[in-house]
């Protein structure tokens, strides 16, 4: 296991020379908000992996990754992977792919399962938790457990997204206080629905965009 | 007392009037009724869900009070 907070595998170095993304559009102060954020994503495969994506290019500093698996032949069809990662740690893979993004990403990776009793230590710290694992108990669990624990903590999960229904029953609803949940909240990939690249990533998409816009202080969807 | 009840996605044709939908019903309640209580009333399966009440997270042993706002949310699997 490597626990978040004692791995940072590539810690912000002053000295370093990094490319920041050009983004002339926003305001440098709204810019250092994200970048002095924490982004805790719970589940690195089809969601995650892209909400991980869009967060590091959309200005995040700082994200917590977390998840148990490794990359495999039947990820690359919707998940930010490539060949020659099969069999890694996902969140190895992964923190390799952003970093080839931003240099200066700070990365925190736990390859674990994620259960009520690691949960909080996870997202300690986070600006936002993205739910993005694929078993609905799990999905409950986490929901349930950083409603309860952390209710003050925004937190984006994702229901329905399966299949090959329009992305445009895909919307992001507030749910509670707190709480947004992107999808079309029935498709369930148990009904044998198959999982597109095109569908999965709308609603990583959508899920990311939450986080920006709550980051920014716009908390309605 | 009276409670509102909303519940979403396939969970919302459990509602004792059988239309369907995510607009919230009033439920005449008996004072001390918990959230379990409601979930066996109404024949919820047992399935993964999430709780709250007035938007905050609740769990199910939780006594539902006069005004209360009960909304309960199954989530599905894919990811």
């Amino acid at each position: 296991m490597i626990a978040p907070d004692t791995l940072d595998l590539h810690p912000h170095r002053p000295d370093e020379v990094s490319v920041p993304i050009p983004d002339t559009a926003l305001d440098p102060e709204l810019r250092a908000r994200l970048r002095g954020c924490t982004v805790a994503i719970i589940g690195c495969g089809g969601l995650g992996s892209n909400v991980a994506e869009m967060l590091v290019r959309s200005g995040v500093g700082r994200l917590t990754l977390v998840d148990f698996d490794v990359v495999d032949e039947r990820n690359l069809n919707r998940q930010f992977f490539f060949r020659d990662q099969i069999g890694m740690p996902k969140v190895i893979a992964l923190a390799e792919n952003l970093q080839r993004i931003r240099s200066d990403v700070r990365l925190d990776l736990l390859q674990d399962r994620v259960t009520p009793e690691n949960l909080l230590g996870v997202v300690r710290g986070a600006c936002a938790i993205v739910e993005a694992v694929d078993d609905a108990g799990a999905k409950a669990m986490i929901v349930n457990t950083c409603l309860a624990e952390v209710p003050n903590v925004p937190l984006v999960t994702a229901s329905g997204l399966a299949g090959y229904g329009s992305t445009n029953a895909i919307v992001t609803e507030r749910m509670a206080e707190n709480l947004y949940v992107v999808g079309d909240l029935t498709s369930d990939v148990r009904d044998g629905h198959p999982l597109f690249a095109s569908r999965v990533m709308a609603a990583a998409a959508a899920q990311a965009h939450a986080v920006v816009r709550v980051l920014l202080g716009y908390p309605e969807p | 007392m009276q409670v509102d009840v909303v519940l979403f996605a396939h969970f919302s044709g459990f509602q004792p009037d059988g239309k369907g939908g995510r607009h919230a019903r009033a439920f005449e309640l008996a004072e001390g009724t918990t959230i379990a209580d409601v979930i066996a009333m109404i024949g919820l399966p047992d399935e993964p869900r999430v709780i709250f009440v007035n938007s905050r997270h609740a769990p199910e042993e939780r006594e539902l009070r006069q005004g209360d706002r009960l909304a309960i949310f199954p989530p599905v699997a894919g990811g």
